[in-house]
């Protein structure tokens, strides 16, 4: 009995072992067993059929987008060489296609297509004369003489009332156009955009359909680099009237008079450009059409569009560099001009306002480590200072002709201005300081680089705030940092477009810097017409960002971006288009060598 | 005994004596039908044991939780130390470097003897990666050059590589590389330019052999050999070991991911800790005392399951007033017990009600058993499986929210690691230096799944119903 009871223990145990181990459906007892089968089978064919509906159904929407896609009519290859049109993309969508209110840098590139204004860039990036055919300047007044063949693409001629009604209308208040303060120099202009004195008043006038005279505030030296800006380019006004306020909204309610004109757009999709027939220059023009069949600013993205032989042009990436040399691809540098810099904060409740702070970070940090070793993307250039390597003084970079010592690391002294800083602040320890960065790959990297540098080299720790762009700006104007990742892009072709924006009165300053020594200078620059004094309170203007440790300069930004062999002549410019087609031609046979 | 009624005069007439009537002492001897008596505990651990998934999952995380904890104490290096020598470094790779002069920079003039005499493009100095100088010589006609570099032989003017920039000053004829060099071999090609900035003429291609180099003061810093001071420039030195490579800012991938494990295990093991308590507690409540407060209580459960989990997370964030720099570790802890709770509130409101009703229940009741005793002898023990099923299921799952909100940058503050950060970081050079998402997105992988295994044994081994006794 008791023999028999062990066993019957065991006999459980051994159940219970081979329970959990064993597929569940194996221990339903045999009578059910059919059943279970059968309903197996049913189960199988259901999830067979659902997931062949599926499939179905996938590529029956696919067809069907592709239908509506707005790519549709358009060429899928990056170079139709039969109706000679090449396919590009478009970083976003531009807000809006109105000259008088855009102000980003994807609207300044389909206009520079599509319109032009009294200058242009040409393909070495040199003004050449565009609507004007020839300028002048004598003090405060500069005449512009307009070509007679200069037409809108509705055949009517482009008159200097043209430029004036714009250039008004930019400086209306009702405009609101961000960019009007670009229009400051022409006499009373300023005024008027605050409403003070009517439009009227602004001093530019079409003395007749060819010539446009405009008074400047005070004579200054760069007005005619300027006008190619976007800002400056015309609007036919009874064209204007007639779109309610719609003007640059659509492809068909804008007239044009550059070298394309913009027959589709589909918003959010693609833009269609077709060569424009009353463009003065059009033998210039070798392209019949560019489509922008892409709206994306994803990297990778593109890269993979480049690779399928969609578009002509990409960006490329550190991770696509090793691809692009394997793949033996073309690949071209441009230098955006631009210069990304932390800039501390100047305001007087903030440690960053001690000079001596700032000495000591600024010489722990050096801009090669960071840009060679750290970010490592193509095309990325160590700074040096505020002002980019293609800003020129009198007869070569400014950098060259006002040098300054080379950033080098110097970790002694850095402690020594670290501790005459701590005690004039009466600190013992330095509380953490705030980083405010934005979130972009390379703002993440570059902050995580510099916590690791002020905590080993001078035990400062930095809070990283990450922002979104809105937010970061926001948080910049309202002070609300003690050290900020920014950057500045020039909006016109003179170093004053980056020497005032230390200025004290420059809202764009935003660690709201003071500093009467450099006012007085960036004064000088503004007002003065002599090149050579321009030029030296330039080099002085570099100097005291320098000494005084405005701010940390960390690189200068370009793209190495790889082309179709096929396509020759895109050219990359600093200002206006940013990526410029219309000196581009295609050549067939380049893309049969390879 | 019948015999003896038999034959009574057979035998000698019993007389019964004093010591008949004595206690003969309790009689043991009767089979007992027992088996070893083994408690609900240690039958389910028996259990346990021999599901092989459950016990392999077991072991996995008990390895986890040795990794986290013990696992800093063995390998102790700082997670947020930047090796800038070996950036994205894969596991295994060459460690070896030349000791070296620290670097300074270079006038464009001097060169070393080997290029002397010379003409060309050349290497003006020991390439290695500290940087390439190359010098050529000047042009007259030129107006500026191009210097590119690539990783494979030129074929012709189209594939001369990675362009490293644009001299405009046709007077400098040298140029100096510092960009990411790692040891290999680079083919550096130099196109002059016209004044336009297009190119003229063929080029001239040079090859440099780039060795891995380090300065003393980096040495020294670094701490990579016990006598510095012996150290001359020429001497090998190994550089420091990462097993598992390091990711984009050279920090070391095995210290950050006993970091990171740190913060997952800490919101993976606190957080349904917290909230699966506060279920038990609030679900029992409502589920024993029943009638309006058991309405009144399930409907605001059925209130706070409508939240949306991501917003509230968002306004945590607001709320708590979560700095630039600070963690986002506690407003999500918060988050995800205030919004995580009504789950096992209902599961165990469910099972009380259910134990409630049981004639067991009811026939203590009749005997007069007190609240006290209903609770602690029949309600807890008969939920407890469930409750801990729920408890293991709820890990893996907080541990994937707080991976998932790391990687959307909600999560910790840099340069706290976390697996879900670091995922974030290793996606973007996925396809060159996969080690950087692979390893994280494996622990994730591992843990999360360990941890349902382990809950899936669980689940069998706790339930009552499969108790091999009956």
């Amino acid at each position: 009995m008791l023999g028999a009871c062990l066993d019957l223990i065991e006999f459980d145990m051994k159940q219970s072992e081979s329970l959990p181990t064993t597929d569940p459906s194996s221990t339903v007892p045999a009578p059910g067993d059919r059943m279970t089968r059968a309903a197996a089978r049913q189960l199988a064919i259901y999830a067979a059929v659902v997931v062949l509906a599926l499939v179905v159904a996938m590529f029956g929407l696919n067809y069907l987008a592709s239908l509506t896609s707005s790519a549709a009519g358009m060429s899928r290859e990056a170079v139709d060489v039969e109706n000679n049109i090449i396919t590009s993309y478009l970083r976003e969508e531009p807000p809006q296609m109105n000259s008088m209110r855009s102000s980003d840098a994807i609207s300044s590139m389909v206009m520079a297509h599509v319109m032009e204004g009294l200058l242009r860039y040409d393909e070495n990036s040199e003004l050449a004369p565009g609507v004007a055919e020839r300028w002048e300047q004598d003090g405060r007044t500069v005449t512009f003489w307009l070509r007679d063949d200069a037409r809108w693409s509705n055949g009517e001629p482009v008159t200097a009332h043209d430029f004036e009604f714009a250039w008004k209308n930019v400086l209306a208040p009702a405009t609101g156009s961000q960019y009007a303060f670009l229009l400051y120099p022409i006499l009373n202009a300023e005024a008027a955009n605050n409403g003070e004195v009517s439009t009227d008043e602004v001093g530019v006038e079409a003395v007749d359909d060819h010539t446009l005279v405009v008074t400047l505030e005070t004579p200054i030296a760069y007005f005619d680099r300027m006008v190619a800006y976007m800002t400056f380019m015309p609007v036919n006004q009874e064209f204007f009237e007639q779109t309610n306020g719609r003007y640059g909204a659509d492809a068909d309610q804008m007239i044009y008079n550059g070298p394309f004109i913009m027959t589709s757009w589909v918003h959010g999709a693609s833009m269609q450009l077709r060569k424009n027939p009353y463009y003065w220059d059009a033998d210039r023009i070798k392209l019949d059409g560019i489509d922008y069949a892409h709206m994306t600013s994803d990297s990778n993205t593109l890269q993979n569009l480049f690779k399928d032989g969609q578009i002509v042009i990409a960006d490329l990436t550190s991770e696509m560099l090793e691809e692009a040399m394997f793949q033996r691809w073309p690949l071209s540098q441009f230098m955006e001009g631009t210069t990304f810099y932390a800039e501390f904060n100047h305001r007087p409740d903030r440690l960053t306002r001690n000079l001596n702070l700032r000495k000591a970070m600024l010489l722990v940090h050096d801009p090669s480590e960071l840009v060679n070793r750290v970010i490592k993307l193509p095309g990325y250039v160590p700074a040096e200072t505020l002002f980019p390597r293609w800003v020129q003084g009198m007869d070569g970079s400014l950098r060259e002709e006002y040098p300054l010592p080379p950033l080098q690391r110097d970790v002694e002294k850095a402690r020594e201005h670290l501790q005459m800083a701590l005690d004039e602040l009466g600190l013992e320890e330095l509380p953490p300081l705030v980083f405010l960065s934005s979130d972009t790959p390379v703002a993440r990297i570059q902050s995580e680089y510099y916590q690791e540098v002020f905590r080993r080299y001078l035990g400062i720790e930095l809070l990283i705030d990450r922002q979104v762009f809105r937010q970061r700006l926001e948080k910049m104007t309202a002070g609300d940092f003690d050290l900020v990742g920014a950057g500045w892009g020039p909006d016109y072709n003179d170093p004053l477009t980056f020497a005032d924006l230390f200025a004290s009165w420059n809202l764009n300053n935003r660690g709201r810097y003071s500093n009467p020594e450099l006012d007085a200078q960036v004064r000088i620059a503004q007002s003065s017409l002599d090149p050579q004094e321009r030029t030296d309170a330039f080099g002085e203007i570099h100097r005291i960002i320098r000494d005084q440790a405005v701010i940390m300069p960390d690189y200068e930004r370009g793209y190495v971006y790889v082309t179709d062999p096929r396509v020759k002549g895109i050219v990359r410019h600093v200002f206006g288009a940013e990526t410029d087609f219309t000196n581009a031609w295609i050549d067939a046979d380049a893309g049969e060598e390879q | 005994m019948d015999q003896h009624s038999k034959h009574p005069s057979a035998a000698v007439v019993p007389t019964l004596r004093p010591t008949d009537f004595e206690v003969l002492g309790t009689q043991s001897s009767a089979p007992v039908l027992v088996r070893p008596s083994r408690s609900y505990w240690q039958d389910a651990w028996q259990r346990l044991k021999s599901n092989k998934r459950a016990l392999v999952s077991l072991y996995l995380v008990i390895g986890l939780i040795l990794f986290t904890f013990v696992g800093p104490l063995v390998w102790r290096v700082d997670p947020a130390l930047q090796d800038i020598d070996q950036i994205s470094l894969a596991p295994g790779a060459d460690r070896r470097a030349l000791v070296v002069e620290p670097f300074s920079a270079w006038d464009g003039v001097t060169e070393w003897q080997q290029s002397q005499g010379q003409s060309g493009l050349r290497v003006a100095d020991s390439p290695n990666t500290q940087s390439v100088r190359l010098k050529w010589d000047a042009s007259l006609t030129a107006g500026g050059y191009l210097v590119y570099r690539n990783i494979y032989e030129p074929e012709g003017m189209d594939s001369l590589g990675l362009p490293l920039m644009e001299i405009e000053n046709p007077s400098q004829a040298y140029y100096e590389d510092r960009l990411d060099l790692q040891p290999d071999v680079y083919y550096y090609s130099l196109v002059e330019l016209n004044d336009n900035g297009q190119p003229m003429g063929d080029y001239q291609m040079v090859t440099a052999e780039v060795r891995r180099v380090i300065t003393v003061d980096e040495v020294i810093a670094r701490n990579l050999v016990d006598d510095p001071s012996a150290l001359m420039p020429g001497d090998e030195v190994m550089l420091a070991w990462h097993p598992l490579g390091t990711d984009y800012l050279g920090r070391d991938m095995l210290a950050r991911l006993m970091a990171g494990a740190q913060v997952s295990l800490f919101i993976g093991l606190l957080a349904p800790l917290l909230f699966v308590s506060f279920g038990v507690v609030y679900g029992a409540t409502a589920g024993f005392i029943g009638g309006r407060l058991d309405q009144l209580f399930m409907r605001f459960a059925d209130f706070v399951v409508a939240l949306p989990f991501l917003l509230f997370m968002i306004l945590f964030q607001v709320v708590f007033g979560i700095g630039p720099g600070e963690s986002g570790i506690i407003p999500m802890l918060v988050a995800l017990v205030i919004l995580s709770w009504p789950a096992t509130a209902r599961l165990v409101r469910g099972q009380i009600l259910q134990i409630r009703e049981e004639a067991y229940v009811s026939a203590a009741k009749l005997l007069g058993a007190s609240n006290k005793y209903l609770i602690t002898r029949h309600m807890i023990p008969n939920t407890l499986g469930v409750i801990l099923v729920t408890l293991t299921f709820a890990v893996p799952t907080a541990i994937f929210t707080e991976a998932f909100l790391s990687f959307i940058g909600m999560g910790v503050a840099p340069p706290t690691a976390s697996w879900g950060s670091m995922c974030n970081e290793g996606l973007k050079t996925m396809l060159t230096h996969p080690h950087e998402l692979i390893f994280p997105a494996a622990m994730i992988s591992i843990t999360v799944l360990a941890f349902n295994l382990l809950g899936d044994g669980l689940r069998d081994a706790l339930d009552a119903r499969m108790r091999s006794s009956e």
